[in-house]
């Protein structure tokens, strides 16, 4: 097994299914580069849409104020809770689908590619508004997008409930705008008190595009925020409404020209932002930005420079063109030096080992979703907007290390104790040349072939995606 | 009930293993054998709603309705200030002398971002970045006694050469021991891993998790940092982190949700470690304060000047530390936050120093860089 049949199917990829390795042996490059012609696997057209799930979080609050109201009426009050429960039931079907095709795919390079997204534009389910939305937010606006053109991704994600609630977008009001005026001179203070928040004009700034060091400054941020001020979403009770749950509020945007980066954007309500978010799309700073991240993500923690400057100019030479992005890395020597290798993180840990045993079913995917979130990395649950570290040193200590030793006995446990599980097989198709002979033969050694394959799993060999 | 790790542990052939992966060393049990804790409430925690002043007319003019509910029923204290209510405990510490709130104190960091902000107050220097942390170098000072972090990963503040420590809730799954000790051969081979797996496992907290309840997760972490540092041979030094400070929007709700956390956390750390509570000092800071003004959305922007306090027996308390630069517009930093007059690593400095016996030297220029120009605060602990 050639060695970049290794890399680009547990390092490109998210590591490999029986016979994989073997299918990339010929072309490993063209292993991967015909994935990104396919895309991303598509989810079922069955599953609830974003406005789907904001009706029914209407539908819940409203039950659950006439719980409230009715002074202790059992059936309302279970009504209110049964609305909850089934939502929330809804949200973890999907999540569980979401790993389960990540175990399945065949196309694990594009799949990486969106979980790569889903953690740069990272939203968390911690925040109660917002929780509802993660996953279909990946699957609204990242799986169709995250081929094409990065300015599209952008507004894809922008305008995305998930993204608009979880940084308090809909709460952002022009302090000069219609709903603004009128609310200075309400008599009740609690509506005088609305205004500007500046969260997610910042986060776009900071960690969606130019990136901390971008060169932008606070006034930068604020004139932002003005411009996107409105970008808010219907009503749930607007119930004839179809299509996106985006809505422009021409009442809550703040009248006027914008100055940012240097650059004036006319007002033009809605078009003002999108202006000045095609413009981030395409800024030096951004191509450095997400060719680093990338980088990061798929090559090492320190990406060789030479790397990124490459991939960068590539993204700006094809107008941000995000598939050209990810060819240019594929393509570059660099990508694939013998000293280029990631720690896996404990989502990669648990992908790569169900992929590895073909532990297929849904049940199984959603039984691993909690053995994730004890191993520090909950799902759509990152601690802030930053997402998720993607560096070794954020992984692998000591306690980390110990509970993916408890986490492969448990898969190995969970594994069908059937001919094709055999561990010395299994070491062999899933690490191919990655395989080093101690940890061959302490498998070939293990006390039964449950011992062997938890020590796979947990040994050194396979944390690494090499 | 399945069986516990620790009691697999003791039970098993782990027994063996155990005796052979490096522990704390012992550390002497005497007078001078203090304890620290360092608490990092990331998000921006707004010290003006902590540590509200109920008597001053710029804090009304600024906070409205947002200030009204810091000092509803808030604990009155000294200087104008009032603790927040929910910080109950705290304002008991307070009464005893075991408590100092440190006013208009941040990192020497001056921009806006969270994630800088933090690897700030994390790595010890001027900037963001760095692959050390400061409590890693403090553990190098301190000769031998490690550090602990109760996180599931390392944090930067506890990344370095040297011996350091996570601990988290243990997964209910008991390891085979042989499975153990076969590993422990393949990772001696691979030098990235090798020395943080050597001390996976060692770590046992089955008490400390029991004692943890409802209170939320500062509750837990502190209960069980007071647990493994209570052992004679524990760690002299620990870090607890916490997040969902960054209060962009409906902050009353959440600080008193949130404070009350913090002051429960305090609590849970004295009940866990009382035997060390006279010779401990819990320092607990956050990256930067937030808008003087309170925002749009009944919440506050990012910020400068913060807040820290000191809690525990050895603490100088019962009076406001640090100088307060005054919420008049003219007075503001760039009229908009807190003017920032501490340097945080002048609070650490002076908490190594009079505390842990750190030397000046050491602090100056190996634990925190290049920062001999930045004065150790004085008299924060009663240790000599």
């Amino acid at each position: 097994m050639a060695p970049a049949a290794v890399t680009a199917v547990n390092r490109f990829g998210l590591g490999a299914r029986p016979g994989e390795l073997t299918d990339a042996a010929g072309d490993p490059h063209g292993w991967l580069l015909s994935q990104l012609s396919a895309g991303a696997e598509v989810l079922p057209d069955a599953l609830p849409d974003s406005l789907d799930y904001l009706r029914q979080e209407g539908t819940v609050r409203d039950l659950r104020k006439m719980a409230k109201d009715s002074n202790g009426d059992m059936m309302a009050q279970q009504a209110a809770k049964d609305a909850e429960k089934d939502l929330r039931q809804r949200i973890r079907q999907e999540i569980a689908l979401r790993q389960q095709v990540a175990v399945v795919t065949a196309r694990s390079f594009p799949e990486r590619i969106v979980r790569f997204w889903s953690n740069h534009f990272a939203i968390s389910t911690d925040k109660n508004v917002a929780a509802s939305f993660a996953a279909p937010m990946e699957r609204e606006a990242i799986r169709p997008h995250a081929f094409g053109k990065f300015a599209d991704l952008l507004v894809a994600i922008e305008t995305h409930p998930g993204m608009l609630l979880y940084l308090d977008n809909t709460q952002s009001i022009g302090v000069d705008s219609r709903a603004g005026m009128r609310a200075r001179n309400a008599p009740n203070p609690k509506a005088a008190r609305r205004g500007l928040n500046e969260n997610l004009a910042r986060e776009i700034l900071e960690l969606h595009t130019l990136g901390v060091n971008g060169g932008y400054a606070q006034a930068d941020v604020i004139e932002f925020a003005k411009a996107i001020t409105g970008w808010s979403l219907q009503r749930p009770q607007d119930a004839s409404n179809t299509g996106a749950p985006f809505r422009f509020n021409a009442n809550t945007h703040e009248p006027g020209d914008r100055r940012v980066l240097g650059k004036r954007y006319r007002e033009e309500g809605e078009a003002q932002g999108r202006a000045i978010l095609a413009d981030l799309a395409l800024h030096p700073a951004t191509a450095q930005h997400l060719s680093f991240k990338l980088a990061r993500h798929f090559v090492a923690d320190q990406p060789p420079s030479q790397l990124v400057a490459a991939m960068a100019k590539a993204y700006l030479a094809s107008g941000g063109d995000l598939s050209t992005l990810y060819s240019a890395m594929v393509r570059h020597p660099l990508a694939w030096a013998p000293t280029a290798r990631k720690f896996k993180t404990p989502q990669d840990f648990l992908v790569s080992s169900m992929r590895a045993l073909t532990l297929d079913g849904q049940k199984d995917a959603a039984r691993t979703l909690d053995l994730q979130a004890r191993m520090g990395h909950p799902v759509f649950q990152p601690r802030s907007p930053a997402g998720f570290a993607d560096t070794a040193a954020d992984w692998s200590g000591p306690d980390a290390l110990y509970k993916r030793v408890q986490a492969a006995q448990t898969l190995a446990d969970a594994a069908p104790q059937v001919a094709s599980n055999d561990p010395v097989q299994m070491a062999m198709r899933s690490l191919g040349d990655g395989m080093d002979a101690e940890t061959l033969t302490a498998v070939r050694r293990a006390e039964s072939p449950r011992q062997g394959v938890a020590l796979l799993l947990a040994s050194p060999s396979f944390q690494w995606r090499a | 009930m399945a069986l516990s790790r620790r009691q697999f542990l003791v039970a098993g052939a782990a027994a063996s293993l155990m005796g052979t992966l490096p522990k704390f060393a012992l550390a002497a049990t005497s007078a001078h054998d203090t304890r620290m804790v360092v608490v990092l409430l990331r998000g921006g925690l707004d010290g003006l709603h902590a540590l509200p002043r109920p008597g001053d007319s710029d804090y009304l003019r600024l906070r409205g309705a947002l200030g009204e509910a810091a000092i509803r029923d808030a604990h009155p204290i000294d200087g104008g200030f009032a603790l927040h209510p929910s910080l109950a405990f705290a304002s008991q510490l307070y009464a005893a002398k075991e408590f100092l709130p440190i006013v208009a104190v941040a990192p020497p960091y001056r921009e806006r971002s969270h994630f800088e902000a933090q690897d700030c107050v994390e790595n010890g220097t001027q900037g963001p970045g760095g692959r050390s942390g400061w409590m890693n170098r403090c553990v190098h000072e301190l000769g031998g006694s490690g550090g602990l972090a109760i996180t599931a990963v390392m944090p930067l503040i506890m990344r370095g050469n040297n011996v350091a420590t996570t601990w988290s809730p243990p997964l209910a799954h008991a390891i085979d021991p042989i499975l153990m000790q076969r590993l422990q051969l393949l990772y001696a081979r691979d030098p990235m891993l090798g020395p943080a797996f050597a001390r996976a496992g060692t770590d046992e907290g089955d008490k400390a998790t029991q004692a943890g309840d409802k209170r939320g997760h500062l509750a837990d972490a502190l209960g069980a940092a007071a647990h493994f540092m209570s052992a004679t041979d524990g760690p002299r030094i620990a870090f607890v982190e916490d997040t969902g400070w960054d209060t962009h929007y409906n902050e009353a709700g959440i600080l008193q949700r949130k404070l009350f956390e913090l002051d429960s956390g305090l609590q849970a750390f004295k009940a866990n470690g009382d035997a060390i509570w006279p010779r401990t000092a819990i320092v607990v800071v956050t990256e930067f304060g937030r808008t003087a003004a309170v925002n749009g959305t009944n919440g506050t922007d990012h910020g400068t000047g913060g807040m820290a306090f000191l809690a525990g027996g050895a603490v100088n308390g019962g009076r406001i530390g640090g100088t307060w630069p005054g919420l008049a517009n003219s007075q503001l930093n760039q009229q908009r936050d807190l003017l920032a007059t501490s340097d945080m690593r002048g609070l650490f400095k002076g908490v190594l120093e009079s505390h842990l016996g750190v030397a000046a030297a050491a602090s100056d220029a190996r634990i925190f860089p290049a920062s001999a120009d930045v004065a150790s605060m004085r008299g924060l602990t009663r240790t000599a």
